[in-house]
């Protein structure tokens, strides 16, 4: 088996000290862009990319890509402390990881994001050092019809595991999914309840709904509240998870590792899938689901290392095949090509220097992730400490920084403070954000897969239960309809027959 | 307000023409370079590395200001409303020559009449591949079994009005095919169906193709520029093998809001001339397909209001307009 | 008449249902829809705006009975008012006036939201942070923003 030879190869090549500094800037840098909202990787790559013209391919190739793992990692950060997601993927971490800020236990979350992260990241590198290029086959074998029938699996999920007031939780699904479908349609480049607005044309930005309804919507709330802010870090237990907190994790930190292997594979998934199917999975089977939404510590672990692997598979068609699933993955490529190098599947077995060196970097970096970020959570639990009358501020300042820098665009801001105004009204009202952000990714892609797997097909729905993969989830969806609306009617019954 | 804005311009505008050597000195001051998409887009990938080493020539700092949206209007029609004294830029790219006739920019701006074109920059040409499981081998093998079976051979491309799009357009006007046009939200996405094999043709950059190419994943049967390109030797162009006078190639220059002194645009083309034969600017093009195109200044104009005419015709005629 | 259902969470999450569903299905009804086989762009947004006009018929009905939950706990309309607002006016200062005057706009507008407002304090730290945020963003990470718009 030539795997451990190759892999001794790879740390041979990563563990120079060249490689090595660049894996740390990587990360670090990926860290910092983590933490703050709207400045994503994308747009940091594409700023350094003339940068690593003078670097050696390899070297290039570790540091963009710890720029992209690491700020996944940060993205956790802010969205725990308050409620402000650094990352699209982060939304789902600030659901419970928010709340157990609230009660003074930020410390065990940061420190359970961390280290769900770090096993999340080392079982995806694995996974794409064993079976990189048999798995992106498999992933070419999803078109429109499978993740089609995927998403709308993971649709009805949400609804039938939605706690709380189910309807209402539904109807935001669907208030998402009409959001999302703002914009230019991708069929007919008709634009969609743009309002002859230029800014729309592209639909809303994710971070912008985000940001709104959780972090500025929250503000608006707890300035509501009597006692303006009981001191966030009221009584601060400890810093790090007790060993209960550990075992509670240890499940959902390996379930959320691979339902994110899983979806980081499909390249036509988007971000924040992973890790709200884990959100969704973990408060399924918890025995007590109602904790979930007030300081479940599962609620972050499982999504956060669903989130990383996700991050980390997400590498695979880039590397194997040479094909960008995403606009980060895109600019990696190009990276190559400025180096003179042909992006393709050729790349594996040409430079093979390039291919395992940079699996193994990730190894590295997802360890110097967990260093770098354990000894920082006292500092970031002490942040806390800043009386809230002057935290919101800096909250909204950084908020406004961020989208800004996304496009340059005054309009996002102004459309931030809208939804800020409507995320407050819908938490006023009982409306769970979480679902309607769901909604907001899922609907494009929906819409998009449905149309195109119609018009491949030349208008026969029969494609989506003809296709084995397909059909397979059409079954899946079924089943969990079945399973879980069949207790509750037979509760309602016995309920009758008392 | 307009009054006393207006004053202590007029008195520079005056000093500047009384004293030729004022313009001599441009720049004074840093230069705003507007790149109408985001950080890694297509014209981001090209005005980056000319912002940073035409700076280095000009000793002033060129700032590269990303305005994405709108598929470059929301940049253009910030920079056609921005100062002409030269010190804002923008970079443009085929959709300047395309989006008047897809969109309503009455009251925005006029591709011709606010722009005063700079220089040239460089030009990709897309690429037709297919799958390797469709049964051709070269474009007239392609048309006509396209035309054997209209509307039924799956062509990928990234959205109404993308580069993809507009090359597969004029390729089913000019041949006088239809395939079954399958839109993706990016270039990426489209070109992993077409290796897939869900979708069976894709036009699209080199960048893009060229590895798939060399694997044997997707098969090359045309390039869309007017030679061929010295990377796939072996491939001929579109013109050549079956649709005489097919052009599409992608292409990036620079204009100014309209007005622009001509000092500044004759410092800046001199430097530029420079700057686009360094071989970091020739790498880092190719990172987008690009190659070096050079023009004179009345060229590119010509240039502008050819590709304008062209596209316009293609528009009109294959109905993609949307409604 | 008895007006109570006018104080209920479910009454008025039906309104805002319905008055964005009938707002969206209004829009929609100029989008080509399509069939089932073919959709068109239409298809989509009229299906989901009509389904949210369904829920919210269906939550007007519920604020309707009685005992429905009612609109409880204390809000600042205060807040609700200025947090967005600072939002608002650093978006217009940011592009005329340069990242400072937005930065302090924005940091001093949103303090004000605070029923534990202390000016002083408020300045000071607005300064503070601006600054910092100079040093980070601007110097450090390179945005491409002008300080103070026309000399810096």
């Amino acid at each position: 088996m030539d795997l451990f030879n190759n892999l001794i190869f790879g740390f041979g090549v990563a563990l120079s000290l060249q490689n090595l500094f660049y894996c740390f800037v990587g990360v670090l840098v990926g860290t910092l862009i983590g933490v703050l909202p709207g400045i994503g990787p994308l747009g940091t790559i594409a700023i350094l990319l003339p940068i690593t013209y003078s670097v050696s391919p390899v070297a290039a190739m570790i540091m963009l890509a710890g720029i992209y793992y690491g700020a996944q990692y940060g993205g956790s950060t802010t969205a725990i402390l308050v409620n402000l997601p650094g990352e699209t993927s982060s939304v789902v971490t600030c659901i419970d990881g928010y709340q157990m800020a609230q009660q003074g236990r930020a410390g065990p979350a940061l420190a359970i994001a961390a280290i769900g992260s770090f096993f999340a990241g080392t079982v995806g590198t694995l996974l794409i050092a064993l079976f990189g290029p048999p798995l992106a086959d498999v992933a070419l074998k999803f078109g429109a019809p499978e993740y089609f029938s995927l998403m709308l699996m993971g649709l009805v999920a949400a609804a039938v595991l939605a706690q709380g007031d189910m309807v209402k939780s539904i109807a935001m699904v669907v208030l998402g999914l009409l959001l999302g479908i703002i914009g230019t349609d991708v069929n007919s480049g008709v634009q969609r309840f743009s309002f002859g607005i230029f800014e729309l044309t592209d639909g809303i930005g994710f971070i912008v709904v985000a940001v709104g309804v959780f972090a500025v919507g929250e503000i608006v709330n707890n300035l509501g509240e009597r006692q303006e802010r009981r001191v966030l870090s009221a009584k601060v237990s400890n810093l790090f998870p007790t060993w209960q907190d550990l075992k509670a994790s240890a499940g959902p930190i390996v379930r959320g590792t691979g339902l994110g292997c899983f979806f980081g594979v499909l390249p036509g998934t988007g971000p924040a899938i992973a890790s709200f199917s884990s959100y969704m999975l973990e408060k399924k089977l918890a025995k007590d689901p109602d904790r979930f939404g007030k300081g479940a510590i599962e609620g972050v672990a499982g999504p956060e290392a669903a989130n990383n692997a996700d991050a980390q598979c997400k590498f695979i068609p880039m590397l194997t095949l040479g094909l960008p699933a995403s606009g980060v993955m895109a600019l990696m490529l190009g990276a190559l090509t400025i180096q003179g190098i042909q992006p393709g599947p050729q790349v594996m077995t040409q430079r093979p220097e390039l291919f395992w060196g940079l699996i193994a970097s990730m190894w590295i970096g997802n360890a110097m992730l967990v260093v770098l970020n354990l000894p920082l959570i006292g500092l970031w639990v002490r942040l806390l400490q800043v009386p809230y009358r002057l935290l919101f501020p800096a909250i909204m300042a950084f908020s406004a920084i961020g989208i800004f820098s996304v496009n340059n665009s005054a309009f996002e801001i102004h459309l931030t403070a809208l939804f800020g105004v409507l995320g407050f009204m819908w938490m006023r009202l009982g409306f769970p954000l979480a679902p309607m952000l769901l909604g907001f990714v899922l609907g494009p892609m929906m819409e998009e897969y449905l149309r195109r797997a119609m018009l491949m097909s030349g208008g026969d729905p029969s494609v989506f239960v003809t296709r084995p993969i397909s059909l397979a989830f059409i079954i899946a969806t079924v089943l969990i309809l079945v399973v879980m609306v069949a207790p509750s009617v037979r509760k309602r019954r016995e309920a009758f027959t008392d | 307000m307009p009054a006393i804005r207006a004053l202590p311009l007029a008195t520079l505008l005056l000093a500047a023409s009384l004293t030729p050597a004022a313009a001599q000195q441009y720049p004074a001051k840093p230069i705003r370079l507007i790149i109408p998409s985001a950080p890694g887009g297509s014209n981001d990938v090209v005005g980056r590395p000319i912002a940073t080493f035409l700076g280095e020539r000009l000793g002033r700092q060129i700032i590269v200001d990303n305005r994405a949206g709108a598929g470059t209007m929301i940049g253009t029609e910030l920079a056609s409303k921005a100062p002409n004294d030269g010190y804002t830029l923008l970079v443009v790219s085929i959709a300047f020559a395309v989006n008047p006739w897809l969109y309503d920019l009455r009251g925005r701006y006029d591709p011709i009449k606010s722009f005063t074109p700079v220089a040239m920059l460089a030009a990709g040409p897309n690429v037709l591949a297919v799958n390797p499981s469709l049964p051709v081998n070269n474009v007239k093998e392609l048309i006509a079994l396209a035309k054997e079976k209209p509307g039924k051979i799956g062509w990928a491309s990234a959205g109404v009005g993308s580069f993809q799009h507009l090359g597969g357009s004029l390729f089913e006007l000019q041949a006088g095919v239809k395939f079954l046009g399958v839109r993706f939200k990016g270039g990426g996405p489209a070109m992993i169906d077409v290796v897939a094999g869900h979708n069976q043709v894709a036009f699209s950059s080199l960048v893009q193709t060229t590895g798939q190419i060399q694997s044997g994943k997707l098969k090359a049967l045309g390039v869309g520029s007017k030679k061929r390109v010295p990377i796939l030797p072996d491939v001929p162009t579109i013109d050549e093998a079956g649709v005489p006078g097919y052009e599409a190639s992608n292409w990036w220059g620079i204009v100014a809001p309209a007005g622009v002194p001509q000092a500044a645009v004759d410092r800046i083309r001199k430097e530029l001339a420079v700057v686009l034969t360094a071989q970091p600017v020739i790498d880092q093009f190719a990172n987008e397909g690009a190659e070096v195109v050079q023009m004179s200044q009345g060229e590119f104009a010509d240039f502008i209001a050819a590709e304008l005419k062209k596209w316009q015709q293609v528009v009109k005629d294959s109905g993609m307009k949307a409604e | 008449m008895n007006r109570e259902f006018l104080e209920r969470k479910d009454f008025w999450s039906g309104v805002m249902l319905i008055v964005v569903g009938g707002g969206a299905l209004f829009i929609a009804r100029n989008y080509q829809f399509g069939t089932s086989l073919r959709m068109g762009p239409g298809y989509f947004p009229v299906m989901l705006s009509a389904a949210l006009v369904l829920f919210g018929v269906y939550f007007v009905l519920q604020g309707l009975r009685a005992g429905a939950e009612k609109l409880e706990g204390s809000w600042s309309l205060r807040a609700l008012i200025v947090v967005p607002l600072s939002l608002v006016v650093f978006g217009l200062l940011i592009d005329r006036a340069g990242f400072i005057p937005a930065m302090l706009g924005l940091i001093i507008i949103s303090a004000m939201a605070s029923k534990d407002f202390r000016l002083v304090e408020v300045l000071l730290f607005s300064v503070f942070l601006t600054a910092m945020c100079v040093v980070v963003f601007i110097w450090a990470l390179g945005l491409p923003y002008e300080l103070i718009a026309g000399i810096w």
